[in-house]
């Protein structure tokens, strides 16, 4: 294997490859910070130019976008709480308030760094587990695929105990959405009144433009003022600050990679199930997670990791299988085929080189983009200097061209300023957002994975404890109820103790 | 004296202003109907995949040699139009005008039968220009590498229902699966709900369920590398004596039942427009370079022209009436 990854290096350094990687890179960084784009649009964009391409080339190319797309989205997820692709929708959850408070460069500094080391530690596990991918993924039928849905709703429903009535209430919300459109198992179409548009069911990403995107905007119209709300106390040399601030958070930096690689590597589950889960879990291993959202470095730390790592886990099943980790792996699919490589068990012994070439194409991209971000941080951290009335109609315009150039459908348009109206209400009224989008993302897998379940099963139950990998993942969700409920049980219990003690003092 | 030279500032500024407009009216005027200056502009080819899926690098792959045998030095553009099975693409098409710069790829009978059921779709197969067939997709009826099924017979003493592996109850997949089935006299269950025929092949593989009919270019790097094994061939010609086919089989009629991929064109296309698109599609798909690259990833192209496509979309409606019930 080393010697493969040596003749690899060979490859793609030479000057050729190596420009087609920087481009890529670019294409990545410019596509993921307008929201509404991402890596499946600059994939599929770029995909017919690869035609006439060598195979090593195109690989360079494609492994450059994906892995400066989450930086780059990173960037508006921060500065202006509108995350660049789905998946960054995580970071603006701590990202946005360290803008506020003037830490824009801190933040940026500090994503560059857990996206260049996320991505590093994607693509050694995906190295390390591709000989044995093909068993792995056979690990995952509908059974687990149901179990890892209701993981990911559970962890992220309880997330905050705080508001656990309003996350279960926006939570369902989500699920309600989510069963909108085309049913596969029923063959049943629902809710779309006839309606097109509705047919594939609501859309993820113009959601997410507009729930975190569109929404912070209409707030930040109505407060009036900056971004940054203190604007005298912007520091725009906290970049290294940030850098130095995720060495030192490394038990995140980890936490955020393993989790992004595994999620990034069941096919369907997608890249925001990964940075929210991601999120959630280092929230839930803080001390005082209440202040999460508050504006804590691990909070970008955390999910922008996993954003890389998932690409290194979205391959596995993309190159052992043909079946996609996401829709970039789709695209890319498209673009192996197109080079004459059929996705499978037999392309990873066939071609082996351009496999390695691509994996050190996806390393070396994380790390570019994350030096080129870092050049630009000084300057895009004085957007958050900017008043108010200028920029929010500025990135709401911005951001629905985007989501327009999804898939030319005005429908998506409207969709995203709804969610933001949507998003606002919420808002305004303290119901959070992060339970409806998981709910939003991961309904369809949970309902799917069961209705399958039963029918596979013929009915039993028995079927979701029936190999070693539905045991261990039924023995997880149990463990997040009990971290989650038993210390608000303890408190409840422990207040009737004090109430009679106090009566009898 | 100020009002007369205003007054021909006007009038002169009325004129000048005319002039742009007429060259800008004649112009457009030239390009617009003649057709020997056919294709004048790009043409768009309508995909209703999404990019890298399905059929999409195949179009892709095909769309330079179109350009090439085509007069004048335009580009041939795929665009995008996923969604609704395929529905979204066909009407996309459908309803374009039809000047010959708006053509697209209609799978068959995936968008066919929501028509046959009645369902409002937004096109009508018999009204479309059709161009071409470009490929035929047999169905392989497929079990795991190890299992202890290793025929059709074997499959009808099962003792027990056989469990398949589909899509959607209205997917072509599934219509496949129960017409085949039935016709053979095999008890089965179906398990719907797989998100693409990827999907059940490693349904079948892992074990969830005991066989799946899967398109033969999807399945096909699965039988290279083993994990699965082919009982019989539907709706192709067996070329391997031990692989039974529809006829072998004993239901030659069912040679129908394949994935088609057809282009078309809105309809009322008028006929040189149409003409100059089949020869070009007919020396595309044989150029010495698309065949290297077919043969270079595996595919294959089934090739037949416009006026038998459209013999097969009337044959292939009246071959599907027959089993309506099943689809509701």
């Amino acid at each position: 294997m080393l010697e493969l990854l040596l003749q690899a290096a060979f490859d793609i350094f030479s000057l050729q490859t190596l420009m087609f990687l920087m481009l890529g890179v670019l294409v990545g960084l410019v596509f993921g910070v307008i929201p509404g784009l991402g890596g499946t649009t600059a994939l599929a964009i770029l995909m017919p130019l690869t035609f006439g391409m060598e195979p090593i080339d195109a690989f360079a190319m494609s492994g450059g976008i994906m892995g400066a797309v989450g930086a780059g989205g990173a960037i508006t997820a921060i500065l202006l709480n509108a995350p660049g692709t789905a998946p960054n929708a995580a970071t603006c959850l701590d990202g946005y308030p360290l803008a506020r408070q003037g830490r824009a460069a801190e933040a940026l500094g500090a994503t560059s760094a857990a996206s260049a080391l996320g991505g590093m530690f994607g693509v050694i596990t995906l190295l390390m587990v591709l000989p044995v991918a093909k068993e792995l993924i056979l690990l995952f039928g509908p059974p687990e695929f149901f179990l890892l849905a209701v993981f990911g709703l559970v962890t992220i429903a309880l997330s905050d105990s705080d508001n656990l009535l309003r996350g279960l209430i926006t939570a369902g919300i989500g699920l309600m959405l989510a069963s909108i459109g085309y049913d596969s198992v029923s063959g049943g179409v629902r809710f779309t009144y006839g309606s097109d548009y509705l047919w594939d069911g609501i859309p993820l990403v113009p959601s997410l433009v507009g729930l975190f995107g569109i929404t912070e905007m209409i707030r930040l119209s109505i407060s009036g003022g900056s971004v940054a709300a203190d604007t005298s106390s912007v520091h725009l040399h906290g970049v290294m600050l940030g850098v130095r601030a995720t060495f030192r958070h490394w038990k995140a930096v980890i936490r955020g990679s393993i989790i992004g690689t595994l999620v990034g590597a069941v096919p369907g589950v997608g890249g925001t199930v990964a940075t929210f889960i991601s999120y959630s879990l280092t929230k839930k291993a803080d001390p005082h997670p209440e202040t999460f959202g508050t504006g804590r470095i691990e909070g970008v730390i955390a999910p922008e990791a996993a954003n890389n790592a998932k690409d290194g886990g979205g391959l596995l099943p993309t190159l052992a299988f043909g079946i996609p980790g996401s829709s970039e792996m789709a695209v890319f699919l498209g673009i192996l085929v197109l080079h004459g490589m059929q996705p499978g068990p037999a392309m990873l012994l066939q071609n082996e080189r351009e496999i390695y070439g691509l994996i050190l194409a996806l390393t070396f991209s994380a790390l570019l983009s994350a030096v080129v971000s870092l050049v630009w941080i000084r300057w895009l951290a004085m957007i958050t200097l900017v008043k108010g009335q200028i920029l929010a109609p500025l990135v709401i315009a911005v951001s629905l061209v985007g989501t327009y150039a999804i898939d030319s459908r005005p429908g998506d348009v409207l969709l995203a300023a709804a969610m933001g109206v949507l998003g606002y209400l919420l808002v305004r009224f303290n119901y959070p957002r992060l339970p409806l989008v998981i709910a939003l993302v991961l309904g369809e897998t949970a309902e799917r994975g069961f209705l399958q379940s039963m029918m596979i099963g013929h009915g039993e139950w028995g079927i979701f404890v029936a190999t070693p990998t539905s045991i261990v993942m039924v023995l997880l969700i149990l463990l997040s109820l009990g971290w989650s409920i038993v210390p608000a049980l303890i408190k409840i219990f422990t207040k009737h103790k004090q109430g009679p003690a106090d009566e009898k003092a | 004296m100020m009002k007369n030279t205003d007054r021909t500032r006007r009038q002169f500024l009325k004129i000048s202003s005319m002039i742009p407009v007429l060259i800008l009216i004649s112009i457009t005027g030239c390009s617009g109907s003649a057709p020997a200056g056919y294709p004048a502009s790009d043409i768009k080819i309508i995909i209703p995949y999404n990019a890298g899926g399905g059929f999409d690098t195949y179009v892709r792959a095909l769309g330079p040699y179109l350009e090439k045998h085509l007069p004048n030095k335009i580009n041939v553009l795929p665009i995008n139009v996923p969604g609704a099975g395929g529905r979204r693409g066909a009407s996309d098409v459908y309803r374009a005008s039809p000047d010959g710069y708006t053509i697209g790829v209609f799978n068959l009978p995936g968008v066919m039968l929501p028509q046959l059921q009645g369902e409002d779709v937004g096109y009508d197969l018999f009204k479309v220009s059709w161009l071409a067939t470009i490929s035929i997709d047999g169905y392989a009826y497929i079990v795991k590498k190890d299992s202890p099924l290793d025929s059709i017979e074997a499959v009808k003493q099962m003792g027990r229902p056989i469990t398949y592996g589909a899509t959607g109850p209205s997917s072509t997949s599934y219509i496949a699966t129960t017409i085949v089935s039935d016709a053979l006299g095999i008890p089965y269950e179906v398990v719907t709900g797989y998100t693409g025929s990827s999907e059940y092949i490693l349904g079948v593989i892992r074990g969830d369920v005991d066989a799946a009919f899967a398109n033969l270019s999807t399945v096909r790097p699965y039988l290279d590398s083993g994990d699965v094994k082919m009982l019989a061939i539907i709706g192709t010609e067996s070329t391997d004596p031990t692989i039974r086919d529809a006829t072998g089989l004993g239901i030659p009629e069912l040679n129908n039942i394949s994935v088609i991929r057809m282009l078309g064109a809105p309809p009322g296309l008028p006929d040189d427009i149409k003409t100059t698109l089949e020869n070009a599609l007919l020396a595309a798909v044989n150029d010495p370079g698309f065949q290297d690259w077919l043969k270079q990833t595996g595919n294959e192209v089934h090739y037949s022209g416009a006026a038998e496509t459209t013999r097969s979309v009337a044959g292939m409606a009246k071959f599907y009436e027959n089993f309506k019930q099943k689809l509701e």
